[in-house]
């Protein structure tokens, strides 16, 4: 029995029939095709499936779809420009090596994102703390780091408080 | 394949309440932290979910005294309220053991506790304190200590269509907390974890409050603990002891996680280092 749902996704209207018992990440791979996100463990342990509800990162393997009700949902496809160029923070993965096999990529850029969205200036021990939920098997999270701490600094040279490392 | 047949937002605790009673077997869901896995698993089954998390009433926060939490306050906002922290640092605390960002940006205290699960985080630092929970149904309130709350695993006193609506905290205001807890990884469901509250004169010990999560069936105050370190000086041989005295009032089980021995000799060593901790002015 399934029923409407309409939210946002990446700046754009999306209006969708769901089970009742839905999950996010479901609406977001079957129903609209946005298959950046990815699920892996599905039990909010490896953030593969992460993206931003109402600015806040979250599982979306543990959303209910019908929680999104009217709600902004941000996902790794919406990162990119208009243009389809990345963003400072993809770009920074692609420079740095922050990807090996690429599956835990999407949801560790989103927490990455969440946190530079709130601090343009964290820490190595701030950012290890805003990826604790992100698992990557591949790397030893070292790329992945200096990777953000890039990204960090970009997004600080664009806002005019200069460069270098924090 | 589906056996939920609906998925409700009500906006007042009324209505839930209504929604409840029409629909047996109906679930409440605050974050979906546990729930949403547990059901995919197929090991909980219901024909309506019942979201609490459009309920404003169950949101509200009063730093009293008595410190009123409403049971739908979501962890990640419990982490950064300051004025909880002022009055119950050690919760605040606890929550940035819970999980990863993104379980406490769903999270609320209230699910942690309803979950009853024996490795809560937030509860033992809540039983030290001697938290209240107020349960609250169509027919009517009931308050009793968190304490009482707990059955066993995954089972409080919660009846259908009753709801956690509030955990009531009095103020401790001579007591100092610490909660420590031991998981493999950062965001790790905990091995064992320990809450300790002492008041103290100098090095003699006023009153103790020693609670344990994952170190029995259900979050559990440690007693015996408690009376080693009341009335006692608070040194070497009294904190060897108490880390005795849990080793032998825990319950732990072995499962995948740690061997029951393993957890036991945790019990011990987590007292002695949060004794340890208040006795050096909270510094673990």
């Amino acid at each position: 029995m399934s029923v409407e749902l309409s939210f946002t996704v990446n700046g754009e209207p999306a209006e969708v029939r769901v089970e009742p018992d839905a999950r996010l990440v479901d609406v977001l791979r079957d129903a609209l095709g946005l298959l950046g996100t990815k699920e892996g463990c599905g039990n909010g342990e490896c953030g593969a499936c992460t993206v931003i509800v109402n600015g806040r990162a979250v599982c979306s393997c543990l959303t209910p779809a019908l929680e999104v009700e009217g709600v902004d949902v941000l996902t790794v496809e919406g990162l990119a420009g208009p243009g389809a160029e990345l963003s400072d923070l993809q770009q920074a993965f692609v420079e740095r090596g922050g990807i090996q096999c690429g599956f835990c990529t999407p949801g560790m850029v989103m927490s990455a994102h969440s946190l530079l969205q709130r601090n343009d200036s964290p820490s190595e021990g701030e950012i290890r703390n805003a990826l604790t939920g992100n698992l990557c098997r591949c790397t030893g999270y070292a790329q992945i780091i200096e990777s953000v701490q890039d990204a960090a600094s970009r997004l600080r040279a664009k806002a005019g408080k200069g460069g270098g490392h924090g | 394949m589906s056996s939920t047949l609906e998925y409700l937002r009500p906006r007042t605790l009324i209505e839930a309440w209504e929604l409840a009673a029409s629909r047996p077997g109906a679930r409440f869901i605050a974050g979906g932290t546990d729930l949403m896995v547990r059901m995919r698993e197929g090991n909980v089954q219901a024909p309506a979910l019942i979201s609490l998390r459009h309920i404003h009433e169950l949101t509200q926060i009063d730093v009293g005294p008595p410190l009123v939490l409403g049971a739908g306050v979501n962890v990640s906002d419990l982490q950064a309220n300051r004025d909880v922290a002022r009055v119950l640092p050690v919760l605040v605390e606890a929550t940035r053991t819970l999980g990863s960002v993104q379980i406490r940006n769903a999270a609320t205290i209230g699910g942690n506790l309803c979950n009853a699960s024996p490795c809560a985080d937030l509860a033992p630092p809540l039983l030290v304190h001697e938290a209240r929970v107020r349960l609250e149904s169509a027919g009517g309130m009931r308050e009793l200590p968190l304490e009482d709350f707990f059955v066993g695993p995954r089972a409080s006193v919660l009846r259908p269509g009753e709801v956690l609506r509030a955990i009531v905290v009095d103020a401790s205001p001579n007591g100092r907390a610490v909660f420590l807890k031991k998981g493999r990884v950062q965001m790790d469901i905990a091995l064992g974890s320990v809450a300790v509250l002492l008041e103290t004169r100098g090095l003699a010990c006023v009153r103790a409050r020693v609670a344990a999560g994952s170190l029995g069936p259900k979050p559990m105050r440690l007693r015996e603990v408690e009376k080693t370190l009341e009335g006692a000086t608070l040194d070497d041989r009294t904190i060897a002891l108490a880390g005795q005295a849990a080793e032998r009032d825990v319950r732990p089980i072995s499962d995948v996680r740690a061997s029951a021995d393993y957890r036991r000799h945790l019990a011990g060593a987590l007292l002695e280092r949060g004794v340890r901790a208040l006795i050096n002015g909270g510094r673990t």
